[in-house]
């Protein structure tokens, strides 16, 4: 699953043997977790509750792992702090200073000297696209404002590893796009590798090269972004009627189309599926309403079993 | 899908390679642990005298310390007018430091630590290369050293305004051996009020209560110790952490009458134990906690 399926990357960001936490409590937030995250942007993709945030913990060093391994850049984690911005999912910004003040303050806290601090902090918030309203108490921010401080904060200290917990946390879908799309500039342009942790898919595999997807503490796939989905890439087609005639069509011309709502939903084989059925719909006579990429879902992940078999992809 | 955007292969060491929209990667020097806990001390000293914060957050502070610089001022005038010092260096005003210092404690040592825990910005710091340990201890020395200046520098201001009405070297070099048991019994002041201080204050994340506990139990016990004073004298002086302190500093030899009787040889150790065993269990309450929110 993990190790074999990703070839020619040598080096690895993050590691994990047999990570095991248990919480004194009896609750088993990870269970044996093995993976290797390589460079780039890699999702992070769970439900709540499935350890992906004890996951970070450990790999920040702020909880000690019951059992097994997890090392940052080849490192333990305690020592490749300085080498990590954390971003928690949380709120975590004091409303009484500006942000200015405080992302600087935070870069000295990863060791930078005053001036460097304050330069580096007004080049983080630059970044992140905050300017005038910088000098301002973070009190009186937005919300998208304040995902780009804690954004921001975890820049500062020039890291080589950014962990995301959640980062689009409490956005609304302009801000959680803006979001995506800062991390995605992060990942590619800054040249820091990125772990983004999120319990929406569809969301993440946006801007993922990679993708680990835990569940109940377990590791339940890990891989390039392209392995794991490319096999079941489909598209959905809707019709304005005959609905079946151009199922009909789409067969005879060696597709496999299968019903799902008021559309279909068809298999891409190859590049050429799309002229196909542009020429079928055509050929019919029929108003194309909507032919679109359909969106994974968590689940045909989480299932290879299944996922490996698109015909029987649930749809709905 | 954003993959056209970017560029096809991403990883360390292509910085800016294909766009270069300015992100600079930090060259230069990076500071250890022990360098980041003086920052945070710094930084701890300079909010607790509310600097770097608005202008309500200074009020208490510097209203605290001008009623403490009150005696002084005082002390200046009727030195001025050929009287001679009227506040004892290792005593100065006991009901003003325990008035003063119980407003500046209510109020800076959540300041210090609330703050933080009300805003969960602790993560922010354990994230980095401080340990569990370092945030309450660099708080606690920024208390330590601003209950430092709240309690000496008046001093200093006394032994100014007295040592120029006074002649001859010999005079000034009494009043400056005076100053020093003064500063040194400051020093114990500032370790054990901040100290107990910041143990409760670290325990609540709301100001409110943080303040209440703060004050409550500096108030209280300081006005059960007066209440007592007369019943039983020497069992006062156990009561509140400022009966104890003059209780410590009468024990440690200095005659000037206080509030509350000599607590004598047997009583004065029994003082100077359990003022140590309160400065010992603030610390290990401390570090006890923030090592529990620090996971």
């Amino acid at each position: 699953m993990t190790g074999p399926a990703r070839a020619g990357q040598g080096d690895r960001v993050i590691e994990t043997i047999a990570l095991t936490k248990r919480y004194p409590g009896g609750v088993t937030a990870l269970d044996s977790l093995t993976v290797e995250i390589p460079p780039g942007i890699t999702g992070l993709i769970g439900a709540n509750g499935a350890g992906k945030s004890t996951l970070i913990k450990i790999l920040l060093g702020l909880v000690p792992p019951t059992k097994g391994l997890a090392r940052v850049l080849g490192l333990d984690c305690a020592s490749a702090r300085t080498l990590i911005g954390y971003m928690p999912e949380h709120d975590c910004l004091p409303p009484d200073v500006s942000a200015t003040e405080f992302v600087t303050h935070m870069a000295r806290m990863s060791g930078l000297p005053a001036v460097a601090a304050r330069e580096r902090a007004a080049e983080s918030l630059r970044h992140v696209g905050l300017h005038e309203e910088r000098y301002r108490a973070i009190g009186t921010y937005s919300t998208g404002m304040k995902q780009r401080v804690k954004l921001a904060q975890a820049l500062a200290g020039d890291p080589r590893v950014l962990l995301l917990d959640e980062p689009t946390n409490g956005l609304d879908p302009a801000g959680r796009t803006a979001m995506l799309e800062l991390v995605a500039r992060i990942g590619a342009e800054f040249g820091l590798s990125v772990v983004v942790a999120s319990h929406l898919l569809g969301e993440i595999e946006q801007i993922c090269d990679y993708l680990v997807a835990v569940e109940s503490g377990r590791l339940l796939r890990a891989g390039p972004l392209t392995s794991l989905t490319q096999a079941r890439q489909s598209l959905v087609i809707e019709v304005a009627d005959r609905t079946a005639d151009l199922a009909g069509e789409l067969g005879r011309r060696g597709l496999e189309p299968r019903p799902s709502g008021r559309g279909l939903v068809v298999p891409i084989t190859d590049e050429s599926t799309c002229d196909v059925i542009r020429d079928a719909v055509a050929d019919l006579g029929l108003a194309l309403a909507r032919m679109e990429q359909r969106r994974h879902r968590v689940e045909e992940l989480f299932r290879p079993d299944r996922s490996d078999q698109p015909e029987v992809t649930h749809v709905g | 899908m954003s993959a056209e955007a970017v560029p096809t292969q991403t990883g360390p060491g292509q910085t800016g390679v294909i766009h270069d929209l300015g992100y600079q990667r930090y060259t230069g020097d990076r500071y250890g642990r022990a360098a980041i806990i003086r920052t945070l001390t710094g930084y701890s000293l300079r909010s607790a005298f509310g600097l770097g914060r608005g202008a309500r957050a200074k009020i208490v502070p510097v209203g605290a310390f001008a009623l403490l610089c009150l005696p002084a001022v005082i002390n200046a005038f009727i030195v001025a007018r050929g009287g001679t010092r009227a506040f004892p260096y290792d005593l100065y005003s006991y009901p003003v430091r325990a008035v003063a210092m119980t407003i500046f404690l209510a109020a800076q040592a959540p300041e210090l630590v609330s703050r933080d825990l009300r805003h969960r910005v602790l993560p922010l710091y354990f994230a980095r290369p401080l340990r569990p340990a370092d945030y309450p201890l660099a708080k606690l020395a920024a208390l330590i050293g601003a209950c430092l200046i709240m309690l000496d520098v008046p001093l200093l201001l006394l032994y100014v305004g007295t040592i120029v009405g006074v002649h001859g070297p010999g005079a000034v070099w009494h009043q400056t051996t005076l100053l020093l048991s003064g500063l040194a019994l400051g020093l114990l002041w500032s370790v054990v009020l901040a100290t107990i201080a910041l143990a409760i204050a670290s325990f609540s994340g709301r100001r409110a209560f943080a303040a209440g506990g703060v004050a409550g139990l500096f108030f209280l016990t300081f006005v059960l110790s007066e209440v007592l004073s007369t019943i039983a004298p020497r069992a006062a002086g156990l009561v509140s952490p400022f009966a104890l302190l003059d209780g410590v500093r009468m024990w440690l030899g200095s005659t000037n009458p206080g509030p509350l009787a000599a607590p004598g040889g047997s009583w004065g150790t029994g003082y100077a134990v359990l003022l140590l065993a309160l400065v010992a269990a603030g610390l290990a309450a401390l570090v006890a906690r923030y090592r529990a929110v620090a996971s």
